[in-house]
């Protein structure tokens, strides 16, 4: 049986492991540290938005092994013809896909939607209303959003609460069914609204949006949040789940190198060292530890090294957070070390300096199955540690089912 | 080039008419048609224009203030902060030394609750000439000691090596010893915005976000004086308007020439040399002392704590640039970091989360190194150039504002109030009256102390408007901005009482989303509430928080290092998830 080692917990290496090992191999996955996917709000995207006025242009459907990890985890889902998401900071803004807890305005006819107003510090159901109403996509499906009382908060320190602990609260059944109590009061005052949209409350465990929806009789959903939200922590639990059920070996600890040998002439191996000093042994690694944001990649600029007086060395702009042969590249070109003893200036590879920020090309360079450019076979990427692959929710777990599955069957 | 409605450019930058004299324009019918006259029309709201504006309308003048971007846009909210008594001039010019020593009393005497203390320390290298050095100092000190009775700061110490070593742990590297010495920071976004509210308390009218397009002369009436036609745009709303003022006072600072062009006056006249100046802002206090060392060319830079973080600056280069655009570069960045982390080494190590950049409006010369050039200030009167009645301020520095408004406004008295005095002294800013203490405010409003002690920082004896504010409605007391921290009732005061009409104007008002988290908890809810408060649609609102965020990402990224790039690329996920990086949809 062929042995895969990811590194990396982020949605990149659960499709990885996930892929892996539907196709038969014995899989153990690295670090459990939280990472891009853990801050992620729900909307599950493969391009950018803001471009799309209304709806996003069609895709061909999500390749198998995609659509089998997505299967796996239970807790998304995704459209061809894409979602509608309401965001907490007032747009209307299409996806690919969402969080089962989210409220997916597509669906919808034309009609009103009920958000329910009471008194929440910096949740302002009537200006959101009015927000939602306000944008052209509302405006384009004749949707309107009409904001009415519900108290929806039962305890006082619930006032100063994130959203994801109140998510955690509507985990118990007696909580939820509170809640939807209160929603059947609102509803009787309020003519019948085709949806109710909701703060990002609706669970940690599990989406409670379907079994909120069926006790009220009308579809709820979360609006999407930033900062603060459920959906990370559903995204870990689902994960979870998956990897248990699956048989997947998850080993806590952090890995600093991947080295190519073996310990006879005939197996050709990888021996990954974690932190700890442990080294496991396997036939193939995929990598999938994030880019910049995820810790797989470094932003260094030369200024930031402590030194006294002599000005650093010329470095690279960023380097891998695991010692192992890899290259970096960015669109399509070998990352290269500036010319100046102070590194490159900020202003010429980020946001928002640079309309198409180098930063968030910067990665290793694959195939299409993850196989890292230059490297020993065997070592495969996935996720935004892949240079130029867009830095989004469906393009990293595409990345890694590709990658797992390669890393299976090569 | 177009041509305003009176026949004068009116784009800034435009180069002004060979004619030295003003141009009077056409006779129209509409030319007659003004909204509003006025005794005085001031341009410009830094702290010189505030000031005056407040001066004069103490002295029961009309005046009509301008603002083509908010108060304290350019140079006064973005300065290092501090109301210094000058010991640079000690030497040649102890007069000045005197005045500012003098003027740093009286401000505290009319805005106590805004000033706080910084004391500086000044580590001397060890060395051949240490012990000699350290000597100067002290006798040096010890004269400057004779000023700082004038604006209650404390006498200069000298501590010793060990003294350092205790006091300011953070200091490396061989010395042989330091002097301190006593000055007060103050935020100077809320001196011009004081100044304003006072102002317009007092009767006189505000127009921020509103650019003079043209100062023309008006049709003289039979045997009148001469007054002058401001014809003004909103640049939110486009709303045209036109005032007419006896007298135009041009205190636009690094922008005078270009204000002086609009009224067709030759810019020559008020020359001034526009030098750059960045400073660095970290996450919190770093240090006890205000630390004053030497960049890399020698040039005296300093790390400063300032309110709740720290602050490294400053530079100071000649600047060919946009003025309604200045921003650090992270080659400037680098210049401080590295001069700073010689005698502070934890400075490359903490966390920069932000920069600002500002535009001296110094005074003309042509050779001198830009730190020679005199911080001294001056009244242009144009009627020379053919507009009696027309006055530039130019020159100077925040900590003599109060001083320099008093000179313009005695000029402008002269005409038009004889009978009138400076009052700008004695009578407190609103909220410098009856500073409240912040502590035993917090437990009977149960507040947050910190969130307590930051409103009356801000606002004085007026924080009873924001607790009455949250009294009234208690969703009010929600805390919008987390790292200031700043509360709703906080941000509806600055929109309501404070002139505030974008999420830029609240941060500069209150200093929300200028925190560790660079707005991104709290931009979007701001923009939520400047639309509520302000009538405008909520998509207006989205608008302002993604230009605010996009705007401070701008000023962090030329800081940033390793961890910051982590922190950069949440920031850039959780907006495009939110918000979107551009458009709207």
């Amino acid at each position: 049986m062929k042995r895969v080692l990811v590194v990396g917990s982020g949605v990149a290496g659960v499709a990885a492991a996930l892929a892996a090992r539907a196709r038969g191999a014995q899989v153990t996955l690295v670090g459990t540290r939280p990472g891009a996917t853990v801050l992620a709000p729900g909307a599950l995207d493969d391009a950018p938005w803001e471009s799309c006025a209304g709806s996003l242009p069609e895709r061909l459907p999500l390749p198998a092994p995609a659509l089998g990890v997505l299967d796996a985890l239970g807790a998304y889902a995704v459209k061809g013809s894409g979602v509608l998401l309401a965001t907490t900071a007032g747009l209307v803004r299409p996806a690919r896909g969402a969080d089962r807890a989210l409220l997916d305005l597509a669906s919808l006819p034309p009609g009103p939607v009920l958000v329910p107003r009471f008194d929440h510090p910096g949740y302002d159901a009537r200006w959101l209303a009015r927000a939602w109403s306000d944008s052209g996509i509302a405006k384009a499906r004749s949707l309107g959003f009409v904001a009415e009382p519900a108290q929806l908060t039962r305890y006082v320190d619930e006032h100063s609460l994130p959203d994801a602990d109140l998510a955690a609260r509507h985990d118990d059944p007696a909580r939820l069914a509170w809640l939807a109590g209160r929603l059947v009061e609102a509803l009787r005052v309020t003519p019948r609204p085709l949806a109710i949209v909701l703060p990002a409350w609706l669970g940690v465990d599990l989406s409670r949006a379907q079994d909120l929806s069926e006790q009220v009789g009308v579809p709820c959903g979360e609006a999407l949040t930033g900062t603060g939200g459920p959906s990370g922590l559903r995204f870990e639990r689902a994960r979870d789940r998956a990897l248990a059920k699956a048989g997947v070996e998850v080993v806590a600890g952090h890995v600093v190198r991947a080295e190519h040998g073996g310990r006879s002439a005939e197996a050709v191996e990888w021996l990954v060292s974690l932190e700890s000093g442990e080294l496991v042994v396997s036939d193939a690694v995929v990598l999938a530890t994030g880019g910049l944001l995820g810790g797989g990649l470094e932003y260094t600029p030369a200024g930031s090294v402590l030194s006294a007086a002599l000005p650093p060395g010329p470095r690279s702009i960023a380097r891998a957070t695991i010692d192992a042969p890899l290259a970096l590249f960015a669109f399509r070109k070998p990352l290269e070390t500036p010319s100046s003893l102070q590194g490159s200036p900020a202003e010429s590879h980020t946001w928002p300096f640079a309309e198409d920020p180098l930063l968030d090309r910067v990665g290793v360079r694959a195939d299409e199955d993850g196989r890292a450019f230059g490297a020993p076979p065997g070592l495969h990427v996935a996720g935004e540690l892949v240079a130029d692959l867009p830095r989004t929710w469906l393009a990293a777990l595409t990345s890694g089912a590709h990658a797992g599955v390669a890393a299976a069957e090569d | 080039m177009s041509a305003g409605e009176n026949g004068a450019p009116h784009v800034r930058g435009s180069a002004p008419p060979p004619s030295l004299r003003i141009a009077t324009p056409p006779m129209r019918v509409d030319d007659l048609a003004t909204d509003a006259t006025f005794d005085v029309a001031v341009v410009g709201g830094g702290v010189n224009g505030t000031g005056v504006a407040r001066d004069l309308a103490l002295r029961g003048l009309e005046v009509a203030l301008f603002e083509r971007h908010d108060l304290a846009f350019g140079a006064s909210g973005n300065s290092s902060g501090m109301i210094h008594g000058g010991p640079r001039y000690l030497v040649n010019n102890p007069n000045v030394t005197r005045t500012s020593c003098l003027d740093s009393g009286i401000v505290q005497h009319i805005a106590p609750h805004l000033l706080f203390r910084i004391p500086f320390l000044v580590p001397l290298k060890s060395g051949p000439l240490g012990k000699v050095m350290l000597e100067l100092y002290d006798a040096f000190f010890r004269a400057y000691d004779d000023f700082q009775p004038l604006k209650r700061g404390k006498p200069h110490t000298r501590l010793d090596v060990s003294d350092v070593a205790r006091l300011e742990p953070g200091i490396v590297g061989s010395i042989a010893g330091a002097v301190t010495f006593d000055e007060w920071g103050v935020d100077g976004a809320r001196l011009a915005v004081l100044n304003t509210v006072d102002a317009r308390e007092r009767g006189a009218s505000v127009y921020l976000h509103t650019a003079v397009e043209s100062i023309a002369k008006a049709p003289r009436e039979e045997g009148g004086p001469p007054a002058y036609v401001l014809a003004a745009r909103d640049v939110l709303t486009q709303r045209a308007i036109r005032v007419r003022a006896r007298i135009v006072v041009n205190a636009t600072g690094a922008w005078s020439p270009i204000t002086a062009a609009l009224g067709c006056l030759p810019s020559s006249r008020i020359r001034i040399r526009p030098a750059k100046g960045i400073h660095v802002v970290f996450d919190r206090r770093l240090s006890n002392y205000a630390v004053l060392t030497e960049a890399i060319d020698g040039r005296q830079i300093f790390l400063e704590p300032w309110q709740n973080m720290s602050v490294i600056g400053t530079t100071d280069d000649d600047y060919y640039g946009d003025l309604d655009d200045v921003t650090a570069t992270s080659e400037e960045v680098r210049y401080l970091v590295q001069g700073i982390a010689r005698i502070f080494p934890q400075i490359r190590e903490a966390r920069a989360i932000g920069t600002y950049a500002a535009v001296r409006p110094t005074m003309y010369a042509y050779g001198p190194y830009e730190d020679s050039l005199s911080r001294e200030h001056a009244v242009v009167d144009h009627a020379p150039d053919g507009a009696p009645g027309v006055y530039s301020m130019i020159g100077g520095k925040l900590a003599s504002y109060r001083l320099f408004a008093q000179e313009m406004s005695d000029r402008i008295a002269e005409v038009l109030a004889p009978d009138t005095v400076c009052t700008t002294h004695e009578k407190p800013l609103p909220g410098g009256d009856r500073v409240p203490d912040a502590l035993p405010l917090a437990a009977q409003h149960e507040l947050l102390p910190v969130l307590a002690r930051r409103l009356v920082y801000r606002h004085g004896s007026r924080v009873s408007r924001i607790l009455a504010r949250m009294t009234k409605r208690p969703t009010e007391r929600a805390i919008v901005c987390v790292c200031e921290p700043v509360c709703e009732a906080e941000v509806r005061h600055a929109i309501g009482e404070e002139m505030a009409r974008t999420v830029d104007d609240v941060a500069r008002r209150t200093r929300l989303g200028l925190g560790a988290c660079g707005g991104m908890r709290c931009a979007a809810r701001c923009g939520q509430i400047v639309a509520e408060e302000l009538g405008l649609p909520p998509r207006e609102g989205m608008a302002q928080a993604r230009s605010f965020l996009t705007r401070q990402a701008k000023t962090r990224v030329v800081a940033m290092g390793t961890a910051q790039a982590r922190q950069e690329a949440l920031a850039l996920a959780q907006m495009r998830a939110m918000l979107g990086t551009k458009g709207d949809t």
